[in-house]
Parts: structure tokens; C-alpha cells; sequence
């Protein structure tokens, strides 16, 4: 129980993949100016996310390991998520066209996403600060990916809402727009700062 | 334990591995991604590529659907009609109605019209307002600085979003030129107060305002708002008005522009178009009486 709370809280907060490890800067940027876009790409990200640990993490404990040639994971991993990806465009596509029209243009831009591949590099590596003595498994592999992926997702919402509501405010010229975001983003980076220092 | 690397010390024969183990798992992938792909195969209609061309291209929205391309999947699949585009072509409406294998029916070019004749020296303000000169941040702060709550606030979103700068924004009241007018609805779903409407590019009059309010609170923000006293209604020798919403409500099919009601109206609020746009439609009233 103790390190399902501390992974859980790892993976939204104290280790938030956007504002403590800063990955995924481009969607937090780029697909964060409306709140239902933000949403959806914070959703994709985070499937793409729990389906590409359940698949790499098996394969580099079970096959990559056993076999020595776990020094190519990055490039294993890369050639792994983008297959992954494509599969699964295909499969909503065919299986439900509405989630498709609401999900499916972000699944190619999360293809070559950090975050994704951030995910997968973590949980391969040294995990023992949020384990407390349990050992790496694919269960916790899993949750830990699905909860940084639904703390990326809490940030996108944070974000594009504070977005849309700056947009009704008159800002100097120099500044208006992308500016405004960047200010915005260091902003809750540095709020988000102060969970770093919770020792779990 | 099998180790790939002890096997052999030449960094050749190491790099060949590799090149093998990717190759053997990118052959592996290629298949399962043809085995998916051929399993989950999507059948694009080719009926909908061929709709999407003849389509004018605009991807204006005016539809409702997120663009071309969603409007034309509708038609394909029957969930929408050619009517609800306005901007294409009656020549490539028809092309589409053969691909469809439906008759046309010609419907009358529309416009759109701003339900408000409220300007700075008709309707007051309840406060200056310095913000960002939008209306949607207009409407946010307390609905805005007109006194009428349903009154234009001038600030000229729907100016910002029309394709064909058909709106001119004079004296804190827009307009719409119903010669550049193509009816696509930006303005209409941008507007923060619901007071653009469409109406038949040939209507001869239309009431220009949209304050469901009573005839007291009415006059008391606006000089010449519709005070909903029903004259209009009474006066109409054709029965082409109602009264709803303390507002007269038009039917153009029994309009035939005898202007009764604007020498009736008390407050002059129902307007007489311009007789350069009924003569600019005389086509669209042609092939309504070809159909």
C-alpha cells in the first residue's frame, strides 16, 4: 500500500513529467491553447504512455536482459512506440470513429513524444527511492506510467485554462501570446517545485 | 545464459549482430503492422473524396462540422443536407447531388443580419470599459458595458472573423454588407450576444432587435429598441408576423414587402433593406420559382 501512495504520488506530483523532469515541453506549449485540446492530447498521451510500458517493459526484462543487448533500449524502445502507436491509430480507427475524430490527430504527434519514451527509460531504470524495498515489477511499471501520465495530463488542464482566460486580458504588445505562456509555464513549474522536496 | 557478445570479440561481427537483431525485429513489426492494418482495414468511400472536390473549400464551419472534409463524410453517410452549405456553388451543388444521386432543391441565398440597432447615441453605456478591446472580454466583465443586455457591443469579433470582411463596425453597432455576405456563420457563432441571425437574402424588412424585455425596460436603456407592443402583427395584411417573445417574429413566404409594418411601427425599428440587394438576388428568387 505504502508504495502504491508513494508511486502514485511520485508520478503526478513530486516527480510531474512536466514540470519536475521537464518532458513533453512541446504539447505543454503547443496543443495548450484550448482546454478541450489540451485534454484530449493529456488523455492520448497518457494510453500511449500505460500501453508502451506494458509492452517494453517485458521486453527488455524478458527478451532484451536474458539476451545482452539491453545497450540498445533507446533505439529498441523508439522503433518499439512508434509501431505501437501506428497499431493502435489503425485499431480506434477502425473501432470507433468518434473517439478517432476526438483523439486520433494527436496519436502521430505522440509518436516521437519525450514523455512517452521518458516513461518507458524510467521504469527500467532505479526506481528504489518510491519502491521501499519491493521489487520493480510490470504492475507498478504500469501504474507508475499511468499516474505521471494523468499528472502530465492535470498540467495541460492547468495550463490551457490559464491560457484562456489571459487571452482576455490586455497584455503589452511585446509580450502578448507566446511570451505570456512561457511566463505562465515557469510559473507553475516553480509551484510545482515545492512537492520536490517531499522525501517519500 | 546465451550472451550475444561473448560469442564473438571482432567489432564487426558485433555490429553485424545488431544490424541483424534490428532488421529481424523490424521485419517482425512490419508484419504485425500489415496483419493490423489488413484486420482493422477502413473502407474510405470514394464517394466522399469526390464530394470533398466539387465542395467549395472554405472549411468555414458554417455547417457545423469541423471542416470540409467532415461536411462531405455527412453528406456521404446522409446525416446532413447540400442546403447547409452556403458558400458552394449552385454549378457544383448539383455536381455533388448527382455523386449523391439526390434532386437539388434550390434554396434561396441567406444572409446574415445584426438583430440590433442599439448604437452609441441610441443605446448608453453603464460604464466606460478600457480592456481588451473583444467582445467576448467585453461580455465577460458583467455582460458588458451596453445598458441593454442584449444590445451589439461594437467591439467587432464578428469583423475579426468574417472571411469576407462583409462587417463594418460603425458607431459601436456592426453591420453586415449583404452583397459580400456568403452566410457562413462565423459571425454568428463568434457573437457573444446571440444577435446575428440569417434571414432570405431577398427579405424585404427585418426587426432590428433582440430584447425579449418588456416595453418599460426596454425603453429605459434603448431609444429605438422593439418595445413589443404588437402593432406590426395587427397591421400585416398577409399574417407574416408573430409576436414571441415581445418581438415580432417574420415569415417570409408570406412577405411580400408591402411595408405596412414599418409606417406602423412606433419605434421605427423594423428596417427596410436595401433595394441594391434585392435586385443583386434576383437570380436566387429566379430558381426558387424554376423549383
Amino acid at each position: 500500500m505504502g508504495t502504491m501512495i508513494a508511486i502514485i504520488l511520485a508520478g503526478v506530483f513530486t516527480n510531474n513529467f512536466i514540470t519536475v523532469k521537464t518532458y513533453g515541453i512541446c504539447p505543454f506549449l503547443g496543443v495548450s491553447k484550448k482546454t478541450s485540446s489540451a485534454a484530449g492530447m493529456g488523455i492520448a498521451v497518457t494510453i500511449v504512455m500505460v500501453l508502451a510500458t506494458l509492452v517494453t517493459y517485458p521486453v527488455y526484462r524478458y527478451v532484451m536482459v536474458p539476451l545482452k543487448f539491453d545497450f540498445l533500449e533507446i533505439i529498441f524502445f523508439i522503433f518499439i512506440i512508434a509501431s505501437l502507436v501506428q497499431m493502435l491509430e489503425m485499431i480506434i480507427r477502425k473501432l470507433s470513429p468518434a473517439l478517432y475524430n476526438s483523439m486520433g490527430i494527436y496519436l502521430p504527434l505522440i509518436t516521437t513524444n519525450c514523455a512517452v519514451l521518458g516513461v518507458t527509460e524510467l521504469v527500467i531504470g532505479d526506481m528504489s527511492q518510491f519502491l521501499a524495498g519491493a521489487s520493480m515489477n510490470v504492475g507498478w511499471a504500469v501504474l507508475y506510467s499511468l499516474f505521471a501520465g494523468l499528472g502530465f495530463t492535470l498540467i495541460m488542464i492547468l495550463m490551457s485554462g490559464m491560457r484562456e482566460r489571459l487571452n482576455y486580458y490586455k497584455t503589452p504588445k511585446a509580450l502578448a501570446g507566446f511570451p505570456t505562456a512561457m511566463v505562465t509555464a515557469s510559473l507553475i513549474c516553480m509551484a510545482f517545485m515545492v512537492f520536490t522536496y517531499i522525501q517519500l | 545464459m546465451f550472451n550475444l557478445l561473448e560469442i564473438t570479440s571482432d567489432t564487426w561481427t558485433t555490429v553485424g549482430i545488431v544490424a541483424a537483431i534490428f532488421a529481424g525485429s523490424a521485419l517482425l513489426i512490419a508484419i504485425l503492422i500489415l496483419v493490423v492494418g489488413k484486420v482493422f482495414k477502413v473502407n474510405v468511400d470514394e464517394k466522399i473524396t469526390k464530394i470533398l472536390e466539387n465542395l467549395a473549400g472554405a472549411n468555414c464551419g458554417g455547417c457545423g462540422c469541423s471542416g470540409c472534409s467532415g461536411f462531405a463524410a455527412k453528406l456521404a453517410s446522409g446525416d446532413a443536407s447540400l442546403g447547409d452549405c452556403h458558400v458552394t456553388s449552385p454549378e457544383k451543388k448539383e455536381e455533388i447531388a448527382k455523386l449523391l444521386g439526390v434532386e437539388i432543391t434550390h434554396e434561396e441565398r441567406t444572409v446574415a443580419v445584426v438583430k440590433c440597432h442599439g448604437g452609441a447615441e441610441n443605446c448608453g453605456e453603464n460604464f466606460e470599459y478600457k480592456g481588451n478591446p473583444t467582445c467576448a472580454a467585453c461580455n465577460s466583465l458583467l455582460g458588458g458595458n451596453k445598458m441593454c443586455t442584449f444590445g451589439c457591443l461594437g467591439c467587432g469579433d464578428c469583423k475579426v472573423v468574417c472571411p469576407e470582411k462583409a462587417i463594418e463596425v460603425t458607431d459601436k453597432l456592426a453591420e453586415v454588407d449583404p452583397d459580400k455576405c456568403i452566410s457562413c456563420g462565423a459571425c454568428i457563432n463568434t457573437c457573444p450576444k446571440h444577435i446575428i441571425e440569417r434571414i432570405p437574402a431577398s427579405a424585404p424588412v427585418y426587426v432590428a432587435c433582440s430584447s425579449p424585455c418588456r416595453a418599460k425596460e426596454v425603453m429605459s436603456v434603448c431609444k429605438v429598441g422593439c418595445i413589443g407592443c404588437g402593432k406590426c402583427a395587427r397591421t400585416c395584411p398577409h399574417g407574416a408576423i408573430t409576436m414571441k417573445d415581445n418581438l415580432p417574429v417574420f415569415d417570409y413566404t408570406k412577405c411580400t414587402g408591402c411595408l405596412k409594418c414599418v409606417e406602423a411601427c412606433p419605434r421605427n425599428i423594423i428596417l427596410k433593406r436595401g433595394v441594391a440587394t434585392i435586385e443583386s438576388d434576383a437570380p436566387a428568387v429566379q430558381q426558387q420559382e424554376n423549383a
